[in-house]
């Protein structure tokens, strides 16, 4: 069964429950803008030869829906359909004061617990388009999710701090609200538009542990911050491959871990 | 405040004093995108040094930018000896385009490949750092020295000129980013000869006004809570504005007037032919003095908009106490169940459709009040057009042409 993901998150979670009974592969080359991306030819392809196409959802992958329309037997599967979402604002893109994702953040796979709701719905998915595989797809989804709880208790553990951080954007809200971390501002509060200086002196008053940026956001204005407050910046990753050490999901999740609970000693 | 703004001032200082001078040459030269190509060359030198395994920032990295600087430097000079038949600004477009789609595509073939060409393209004037300031101090002391003794003419002198802005640019884009660079470039430099006609003279006004406007820019966006970047190209291009009307203020009274009364014209036709539509002026109007709406809305209507607004905002100020109250929970006290999350998730979605419910009914009401008094506003305005195109004038002064500047005298 040919599966395309649009990233590699969602592929790593559909390989997790799919196994050697699916072939997949996923658009979005890894630490690339996600929200911005442009399907190449092969990508073309790719879908029109999937059977199934998962998706983020939440306008993360809007790019997505004039590339389906030729397809016809595809089903389409959005991720975030059993997911509790945070941070919902409205009924899509408009102006606010927050994340521009108005139907809620979008980066809802940062909760390792949500991955049970993810798989679920990818289960659900491949059982109704290839029953005949239906026992082994459950099958592998709870080894999967045997090893995402082991490993559970130990991220609790290393993250168990109170002290405050900022970030360079709203990409962690579900991240925060599984390891109890306090997020106590946001850099960039419009995607795209940079920090006033009113905001940044604002920010620089904060006492704070740690600035947490990705790779790819401005390395100036959390430099900044930290050397005004003392702060350590921490590069996490909010994708698969962003940084070397996130080669799969589980691997992604035990980056950010480690590298911020280095951040917050 | 003062404490926040100094550094950035002192480097907005520094940017239009050499990108003035850069700017004077660029405008006589009639190649006013070319900082854009040259800025997106460099881009693509660094992402290139970094597919072949050097770190960002290190000196191969920009042993690389440099190299492709000077190799668009050489095609840039080269660019003139075609400029008969193809004009330069069209070539320079299709270096930087060229250069751009280029990075794309060597991007495309390294993991975190596309933060590089952002680092390199997106500075932040706000952030400046002490070390970086002084560094681009000194790089633009030396270029701007060499390049106003060097005397060469012909194709080595414009590479000498693309030479030394390349690097200048590069450097700067870094700090302060493409947009605003491109402003530095040209808008001083414009107000500079929109004065003067001595070299010397433009440069002591570009570099005057530059600063003062770099200042006034700074503050507001301080004072506005806007972002700094593009707070001080709006600054510049008010300034620009204000220094060309200014010029031009007997001739624009004159049009000025049959521009209003065409423009209130225009309003009335719209107000009589589609009364629901948008009507920008009416619109303006009514957000600068909103009891303007009582000229067309009787008492009803004005109540019923006055309490789809106020439900409006008590829905948003318990949609805002869900968000914080949720945000909170992330880290203190008891963490929410599941189910709670998705309560919230649901309450939010109501109140953000309720909102827009109550957006509608306003809406709805003004649209009908506009709809039964149409002619009633479409008269007002063409009122207003008459009055406007009949207030007394004096004759127009003569105009006189800025002439050509001349050389400058180095």
């Amino acid at each position: 069964m040919e599966v395309v993901a649009t990233t590699a998150e969602l592929h790593s979670l559909a390989l997790a429950v799919g196994g050697d009974a699916i072939a997949a592969s996923f658009l979005i080359p890894a630490g690339q803008d996600a929200e911005s991306f442009q399907p190449r030819p092969q990508d073309l392809a790719r879908l029109r030869d999937a059977r199934v196409v998962l998706r983020v959802g939440l306008d993360y992958d809007l790019w997505l829906d004039r590339a389906l329309r030729p397809l016809r037997n595809a089903v389409v599967v959005d991720a975030s359909t059993d997911v509790a979402l945070l941070d919902v604002r409205g009924g899509g893109i408009g102006p606010g004061d927050g994340h521009a994702h108005g139907r809620g953040n979008p980066h809802y796979w940062l909760d390792p617990a949500n991955a049970e709701m993810i798989t679920g719905t990818i289960l659900e998915t491949f059982a109704r388009v290839d029953p005949a595989n239906a026992k082994r797809y459950e099958a592998n989804r709870l080894a999967f999710l045997s090893r995402l709880e082991a490993l559970m208790p130990e991220w609790s553990r290393a993250l168990q701090s109170a002290r405050p951080i900022i970030a360079y954007h709203d990409t962690w809200p579900y991240l925060a609200r599984r390891f109890r971390l306090r997020i106590v501002g946001i850099i960039e509060t419009r995607p795209g538009v940079a920090p006033s200086p009113a905001h940044l002196a604002q920010l620089s008053r904060m006492k704070v542990a740690a600035i947490v940026r990705e790779p790819h956001e401005p390395r100036r204005d959390a430099d900044f911050l930290a050397a005004r407050s003392g702060a350590k910046v921490a590069i996490l990753a909010s994708g698969i491959g962003t940084v070397p050490e996130a080669r799969d999901y589980l691997s992604l999740i035990d980056y950010n871990v480690r590298t911020l609970a280095a951040a917050l000693k | 405040m003062i404490e926040f703004l100094a550094l950035p001032a002192l480097a907005c200082a520094l940017l239009v004093a050499i990108h003035a001078y850069f700017g004077l040459h660029v405008l006589r030269r009639n190649v006013i995108f070319v900082d854009l190509a040259l800025a997106q060359v460099a881009a693509l030198g660094a992402t290139a040094a970094f597919i072949l395994g050097h770190l960002p920032q290190s000196p191969a990295a920009y042993a690389y930018s440099l190299g492709f600087t000077l190799c668009a430097a050489a095609l840039l000079a080269s660019t003139r000896a075609w400029s008969s038949r193809i004009p330069q600004e069209a070539q320079i477009g299709v270096i930087y385009v060229v250069a751009a789609a280029a990075a794309l595509l060597v991007v495309d073939r390294a993991p975190q490949g596309a933060e590089h060409i952002r680092q390199i393209l997106t500075g932040n004037i706000l952030t400046v750092g002490w070390t970086e300031l002084a560094w681009a101090a000194g790089l633009y002391a030396v270029v701007g020295l060499l390049h106003s003794r060097l005397k060469w003419t012909g194709w080595p002198g414009d590479f000498a000129f693309y030479a030394a802005f390349g690097l200048v640019v590069t450097s700067s884009v870094a700090l302060a980013g493409v947009l605003l660079v491109f402003a530095f470039l040209i808008i001083p430099a414009a107000l500079g000869v929109l004065h003067a006609e001595r070299f010397r003279t433009q440069l002591f006004i570009a570099w005057g006004a530059g600063s003062v406007v770099a200042i006034i820019g700074l503050a507001l966006s301080y004072a506005l809570d806007l972002s700094t970047g593009a707070t001080l190209v709006c600054a510049y291009g008010a300034a620009l504005a204000i220094a060309g009307l200014s010029r031009l203020r007997s001739r624009l009274l004159r049009y000025a007037r049959w521009g209003v009364a065409a423009a209130l014209a225009a309003s009335a036709l719209w107000s009589a032919a589609l009364p629901r539509a948008d009507h920008p002026l009416l619109d303006a109007v009514e957000l600068v003095a909103p009891k303007v709406r009582a000229a067309y809305m009787d008492e009803k209507s004005l109540g019923i908009a006055a309490e789809a607004e106020s439900y409006a905002q008590r829905y948003r100020g318990e949609a805002r106490k869900l968000r914080d109250q949720e945000a909170e929970r992330r880290w203190k006290g008891e963490p929410m169940e599941e189910m709670e999350i998705r309560r919230i998730a649901s309450f939010l979605k109501s109140y953000n459709e309720m909102i827009k419910g109550e957006a509608f009914v306003a809406r709805e009401v003004r649209s009908r009040a506009r709809e039964a008094r149409r002619w009633a506003i479409a008269g007002g305005f063409l009122l207003l057009a008459a009055l406007v195109v009949g207030l007394p004038s004096r004759p127009p002064r003569p105009l006189q042409a800025p002439s050509q500047p001349p050389l400058p005298d180095r």
